[in-house]
């Protein structure tokens, strides 16, 4: 990050930040029609999501494919809270995101103990299980019946409806990018950060790297089930297929990838991205399964091409284009490289470089 | 208390559908072996390969088993040039990872593309001997599960003899146990990880035909195949073949007796327990040996 050292480059960011802001607070009422309008609130739905899920994925480098399922226990958390237990719609969500993050850390310690490879297989097991779980417990969840949601807000008619989530999931969206930047510039950040780069030598460190990798997925699978609840709340109506498809957990991994998993706006500009193609595809194809070959084909494209995401990429191509004397990769060889340091060093400190010559030459 | 006869039928059953389960977790540990390749896409392949005995036996009139002529060498060929063409451009620091992403992906694809072939209707092979069947001690086991069983035993054991017997076996488990080793001798590690790749897609050639003789089939499917052949990888201990088939045989056969009183969906919950009682107790599995201790 050379940008953010420079007094300039911190203003410009700021100003990003605050056009950002504004452009994502001045959609609903630039919005045409309630239809763009809810298109938005999934837009901003996805954005959360797949900020939630970079707590996880971006500062260790695990990936999960399965927050699709943290988020649909977030949605039935809510729903059955407000239904079964008759508490207001907000201290439900609230209270059914608490049990999420709780029921995350018995997940966490299974999966989280091992490395890579069993930490995903049991994140899509995860899915599996819980869609299976779901709809078999029909006297519960209502099974593939449905459960409808009570609105919280009954009085309003639909468009403000939508108005009124627009805002509520942009606030949760700033507290997730929130949360996500306090712990990018944290000491526990930096443990994190660690684990991703190589596990093995962060431990040795002293990074107390079980710890932290449970507690970021508990904060993680925490915004999750805010994000899932606050969406039970808003669309009213929740099926098992569709809460614990594995489809959700690849947007979001899909979302934050393409737009860069180490920048704060990448899960954003990801969601941007792939939720508006989301909606296009519904809209223009409808039914067929073609929208999975597009999601399918765009995530083994990123994944082959474009690990780093399009922000690293835009980035490095403005870098090129306006700093082209300024490289990242180092110019010199490894060897030129210690043969200047030793030179530095000499210049530094003649005497005692002299006396090891002496000391060698002996 | 389920009758006697009742249980040696759950018996049978579990024991012959573990045998398939054994087949195909068989393949998912030879490309974790050879690459610590997690495979998310072969049970979309077992289902690609169902379609097409499907499509063969109700638009060729050919006898599904005959699908398997053509559909091994061309699985076998998908498989070479995934890992050649795909896997190997992945970085190896995040390999794990990004191959699980990809595989995912391709799984994903190959969903759509069945479904938009052959729409998300469920489809089924009726066979002229699919109802036959007949009785042992009282138990009644269908003729078609028996020809599964024994595809799927038969194609194990040309694996094992493939991978114990042949100069081609050696050097695939040689690099399977030390890559850099391997080479050191004179293997050509990546054309033989190719190969390996794709004997692995083979089995799932033969497990979809397989599987398509007595199941009815539908786009979504491989999400059923996937979970539990991941759990069976898991317990057995990651890339470990006998330790994978072992798991798969007591889980299809807990399986089996645990339908008699939960029902179908509940009794598939057994993979997951097993899978997470594992990670939490054992995670190097209950057969693995080395390589699983650091996965």
């Amino acid at each position: 990050m050379a940008i953010a050292r420079r007094p300039v480059g911190r203003i410009v960011q700021v100003a990003m930040v605050l056009v950002l802001a504004a452009a994502v607070l001045s959609f609903p009422a630039l919005a045409p029609n309630p239809y763009i309008l809810s298109a938005g609130v999934v837009v901003l739905n996805y954005a959360v999501l797949s900020t939630s899920w970079n707590f996880v994925g971006g500062f260790t480098g695990y990936i999960s494919l399965g927050h699709g399922a943290l988020a649909g226990l977030g949605a039935y958390g809510t729903a059955l809270l407000v239904t079964r237990a008759g508490l207001p719609s907000f201290v439900a969500l609230v209270v059914a995101a608490l049990l999420v993050a709780a029921l995350a850390v018995p997940i966490g310690f299974a999966a989280l103990r091992v490395r890579g490879a069993s930490f995903v297989i049991v994140s899509i097991a995860l899915v599996l299980i819980l869609l299976l779980v779901f709809q078999s417990w029909a006297s519960l969840t209502g099974g593939s019946r449905g459960l409808v949601v009570p609105r919280p807000f009954p009085g309003l008619l639909r468009p403000e409806h939508h108005r009124v989530f627009y805002f509520l999931f942009a606030a949760l969206l700033g507290l997730a990018l929130l949360a996500w930047w306090l712990i990018d510039r944290s000491r526990f950040g930096l443990g994190l950060k660690a684990i991703r780069e190589d596990e093995d030598k962060a431990e040795a460190l002293g990074t107390p790297t079980f710890a932290y990798k449970l507690v970021v997925f508990v904060v993680s699978a925490g915004f999750t089930g805010l994000a899932g609840g606050l969406y039970a709340l808003w669309f009213g109506d929740l099926d098992p297929v569709f809460q614990f498809s594995i489809l959700t957990g690849s947007y979001m991994v899909l979302m934050a990838l393409l737009g860069g998993v180490r920048n704060l706006f990448g899960p954003l500009v990801g969601a941007l991205v792939v939720g508006i193609a989301l909606e296009y595809f519904k809209v223009e194809f409808g039914d067929t399964q073609l929208h999975l070959v597009a999601t399918g084909v765009l995530l083994a494209l990123v994944v082959l091409f474009m690990p780093d995401g399009v922000l690293p990429a835009i980035g490095g191509l403005l870098n090129r284009v306006f700093r082209p004397a300024q490289n990242s990769i180092r110019e010199v060889t490894a060897a030129q490289l210690r043969d200047q340091r030793a030179a530095e060093a000499e210049a530094r400190e003649p005497v005692d470089a002299a006396a090891g010559r002496r000391e060698g030459a002996r | 208390m389920p009758s006697g006869a009742l249980l040696f039928q759950s018996v049978i059953l579990g024991l012959l559908l573990g045998g398939l389960y054994a087949l195909l977790a068989a393949g998912l540990t030879l490309y974790f072996g050879i690459m610590r390749v997690v495979m998310i896409a072969h049970s979309a392949f077992l289902i690609l390969a169902a379609y097409l005995a499907w499509w063969s036996h109700s638009r060729l009139g050919v006898d599904p088993l005959l699908s398997m002529i053509v559909t091994v060498p061309l699985f076998f060929g998908c498989g070479v040039l995934l890992q050649r063409l795909l896997l190997a451009r992945l970085r190896p620091v995040t390999l794990t990872m990004m191959s699980v992403l990809l595989t995912f992906a391709i799984a994903v694809t190959i969903e759509g593309l069945l479904g938009y072939a052959f729409t998300g209707t469920q489809r089924r092979i009726q066979l002229g001997y699919g109802s036959a069947s007949f009785g042992l001690f009282g138990a009644r086991i269908a003729v078609v599960k028996l020809i599964a069983f024994g595809l799927a035993a038969v194609a194990l054991l040309t694996l094992y003899l493939l991978m114990k017997k042949t100069t081609f076996g050696w050097a695939l488990r040689a690099t399977i146990q030390h890559r850099d080793a391997a080479r050191l001798v004179g293997i050509e590690t990546e054309r033989i990880a190719g190969y390996g790749f794709g004997i692995g897609l083979a089995t799932a050639a033969v497990g979809g035909t397989a599987l398509a003789l007595d199941t009815t089939i539908y786009p979504s499917l491989h999400w059923h195949w996937i979970g539990p052949l991941m759990a069976i990888i898991v317990v057995g201990g990651l890339g470990s073949v006998p330790g994978a088939a072992m798991a798969a045989m007591v889980l299809g056969l807990a399986q089996s007796l645990l339908q008699i009183p939960l029902g179908t969906t509940w009794a598939q919950t057994i993979f997951y327990l097993a899978l997470f009682a594992t990670l939490a107790f054992r995670p190097q599995g209950f057969f693995g040996g080395r390589l699983a201790q650091r996965f």
